[in-house]
């Protein structure tokens, strides 16, 4: 029997290729989600693989489930203290900000590829929202840490986005099919039933499934495929009655992840798997689905459409939106930088296609050129986006190479062992005078399975496995001296968090008066802690900065949402941003062209 | 502000032994007393006390001991480099073997922050610490440590 064996073939070797390929691009810092559409259209009609597919349907229904799936995994990876930090910011980028980059698009589409009026917004509604996805992989990827109230920011944006840009495209639709209909009290009755209904559906659906798996017994593996059979049945019930399915089931995520449940580790490991197979099945569907000879006809147009969003819609939606709130400029220019658009909008402009609007296709291969440049030109820049701009944090220290060795409790030191990595300090000192804490011992050096003499060894080698006795306040110390420094790993600077480092309850005045900076005399009292809380609010994060006179006092370390430790930055930020200092250097070369 | 304006060559100190944070600064408000003039005991203090408020040990083995004195009529700095690494209780909680102590007067507001500021620049770059860990003579010291003032000032 071969009866659909072929396209299981086809199909998993695809899923395989996929992850493969994925593994070698984050290698290279290609963006993952670039490599899975590249593989779709590799496989399809104009590429090596051959494989026609041009069924809108099926592509709209696996879509459908695909994103709800994406979605339900990110409601459940939000944690509470995002939504603190965050949820307003994002509030307003998701409703403001896609409506304003909406028009903008719109309008640019009108004039760069001669649209009608409705045609145009029906593009600018199919390009609004960013991706969750894409922005999650690259927030969180290797070797990059960003300041936390962007990163929250962005994260809850792209994951509660999408309802509205959908939306636009739904009434963009009807628009095109019925002219005389649009914009009228059905449209914004269509709207409160799409978000309240969402809303409430979610809201309430979360919170049925999260008594569901509470309170039925079964086998551990079944948890997390009731969950996800609960969140497609609560999008589904949604999208029926004409509510955001994928409001609502993004918001149960957020309440099944946000409560106690049982198998919390295996669900959200599960649908982790689940999000990344979605994922992926939806990038290659996708580029299948495109006729890459037909994306560059009238290219000039979608290229300049393309650009435009990049550098002038998203960036004035983000600016719109923020307005209210306290974001310094380099947080808005990242934010306008990472407004990454994914699978979403390809998979709303199927949507014209399959309503039967004239010309649908064209409004798909839109899209796709968006997406394509989007995915390029932000997906491969983000890190540096987030380092030019100063937004990057040390990274936490990586997991040291040390094992550790039991002793009997009355020793009041312990034993480990490290392999001695590439760069390690230890390198950079004779043997002899290792910069080794107090009361540390070396006991052993081996090296390539053979004991050295300590006597007579002159300096460490690379992998050299080294025994000491140390205290245990002191393994920190020993963990440094052994590891490749987290400078070196990245071959970069990390943002400071200020050179100097005070106890969060040290008095204001106390500083102010060592460095000569000026002061209210009402704040002499305050301690550094409830200066900055004074100034920023309750919730704070680590990397918040407060200016004071020429200096800038940075959260460096909470402890319980209160601050702890406070870093001080002494060197302006002309001095300490690149783009900046490249400016005053461009500065500086014209006038020297000059005179 | 260059490091040349803040140390002169008897300001560098090769080998400084000392066990112990306490110590170190011992050691280090020794010179800078033959340097400044200023009792040695003043120094010690204030350095003291500006280690209370929180730690001067800014990662990487480097600490940047200061405070203010109101007697001094310029801003001087003194440079050690220890024999062996001591604990600073640093940010990074490496043990530190570069030192470099800055006293200002006390009404060197704006200049205090540029010299700590420049301090702090020439000793983030990795090149020039670990020049300066491989040499145990003050005037090599005091080159290595004037001699990157050209490249840093842009």
């Amino acid at each position: 029997m071969h009866f659909g064996a072929e396209f299981i073939l086809i199909g998993s070797a695809l899923v395989v290729v996929a992850i493969i390929a994925g593994m070698f691009s984050s290698r290279l810092g290609a963006p993952l989600l670039l490599v899975f559409l590249g593989l779709g259209m590799l496989a399809g009609e104009d590429g090596p693989g051959g494989i026609e597919f041009s069924d809108f349907h099926t592509t709209y229904l696996v879509g459908s489930i695909a994103l709800a799936i994406i979605l339900f995994d990110g409601g459940l990876r939000t944690p509470r203290s995002v939504l603190r930090i965050a949820l307003w910011p994002a509030l307003s980028l998701a409703t403001v900000g896609v409506v304003v980059t909406s028009g903008v698009a719109a309008a640019i589409a009108v004039y760069a590829l001669e649209m009608t009026p409705p045609q145009g917004f029906l593009v600018g509604a199919t390009v609004a929202s960013t991706d969750a996805a894409a922005v999650f992989i690259l927030l969180h990827a290797r070797g990059t840490e960003i300041a936390r109230r962007v990163s929250a920011t962005l994260e809850l944006e792209s994951g509660i986005n999408d309802p509205m840009a959908i939306f636009l495209t739904i009434v963009a639709v009807q628009w095109l099919l019925q002219p005389h209909a649009a914009l009228s009290m059905e449209t914004a009755l269509y709207f409160v039933v799409q978000m309240g209904g969402g809303a409430i559906i979610g809201g309430l659906g979360g919170y049925a499934l999260l008594q569901v798996i509470n309170r039925v017994e079964i086998a551990a593996g079944l948890y997390p495929i009731l969950a996800a059979a609960g969140a497609l049945i609560i999008f589904a019930g949604a999208q029926i009655v004409d509510a955001s399915g994928f409001l609502a089931v993004y918001l149960a995520g957020l309440v099944l992840g946000n409560n106690r449940h049982r198998a919390d580790a295996v669900i959200s490991r599960f649908h982790d798997g689940l999000a990344w197979l979605a994922q992926i099945i939806m990038f290659l569907v996708l580029g299948l689905l495109v006729t890459p000879r037909e994306l560059f006809s009238g290219f000039g147009g979608e290229v300049i459409l393309a650009v435009t969003l990049i550098l002038i819609a998203r960036p004035l939606a983000v600016w719109l939106s923020l307005i209210p709130f306290r974001f310094s400029w380099q947080e808005k220019a990242f934010i306008a930088w990472v407004g990454l658009r994914g699978a979403v909008p390809i998979f709303l402009a199927s949507i014209p296609v399959i309503a039967g609007v004239p010309d649908g296709t064209l409004y798909f291969n839109v899209a796709f050129v968006v997406v394509l440049f989007s995915l390029v030109i932000q997906g491969w820049t983000v890190s540096r986006a987030a380092r030019v701009l100063g937004l990057e944090l040390p990274p936490p220290p990586e997991v040291p190479d040390r094992q550790d060795i039991e002793l009997p409790q009355t020793v009041d030191r312990e034993a480990a062992g490290w392999n001695v990595a590439p760069a390690s300090p230890a390198l950079s000192h004779p043997f002899t005078s290792l910069p080794l804490p107090k009361r540390t011992k070396v006991i052993a050096v081996i090296r390539e399975g053979a004991l050295l003499n300590r006597g007579t060894l002159d300096r460490l080698q690379v992998d050299d496995y080294v025994l000491a006795l140390v205290p245990p306040e002191q393994v920190i110390a020993l963990d440094t001296l052994f590891s490749t420094p987290v400078q070196r790993q990245r071959r970069l600077m990390p943002a400071e968090l200020g050179e100097f480092v005070f106890e969060a309850d040290v008095k204001l005045g106390q500083v102010c008066a060592m460095y000569g900076v000026p002061f209210e005399p009402l704040d002499h009292g305050q301690t550094l802690a409830e200066f900055i809380h004074g100034r920023i609010g309750e919730n704070v994060v680590v990397g918040d900065r407060v200016k004071i006179g020429e200096v800038e006092l940075i959260v460096r370390a909470l402890q319980k949402d209160r601050i702890s430790k406070v870093g001080l930055e002494v060197e302006p930020e002309a001095e300490r941003l690149p783009i900046l200092r490249f400016w005053r250097r461009i500065k500086g070369l014209l006038r020297s062209e000059a005179a | 502000m260059e490091i040349s304006d803040l140390i002169e060559p008897r300001a560098v100190m090769a080998n400084v032994r000392a066990a112990n944070k306490k110590q170190a600064l011992q050691e280090i408000a020794r010179r800078a007393s033959e340097v400044t003039g200023e009792p040695e005991r003043a120094i010690f203090d204030v350095l003291i006390e500006r280690e209370r408020l929180g730690t001067t040990g800014v990662g990487s083995g480097i600490a940047i001991p200061h405070g203010k004195l109101a007697a001094l009529k310029r801003l001087y700095g003194v440079f050690a480099r220890l024999e062996t690494a001591i604990d600073f209780e640093s940010i990074d909680g490496q043990p530190v073997d570069l030192v470099f102590l800055l006293l200002a007067p006390a009404g060197a507001g704006a200049d205090h922050l540029k010299a700590l500021a420049r301090v702090s620049r020439l000793l983030r770059d990795r090149a020039v610490c670990e020049k300066l860990r491989g040499s145990d003579n003050a005037e090599a010291l005091y080159a290595l440590l004037t001699e990157n003032t050209a490249s840093h000032a842009a």
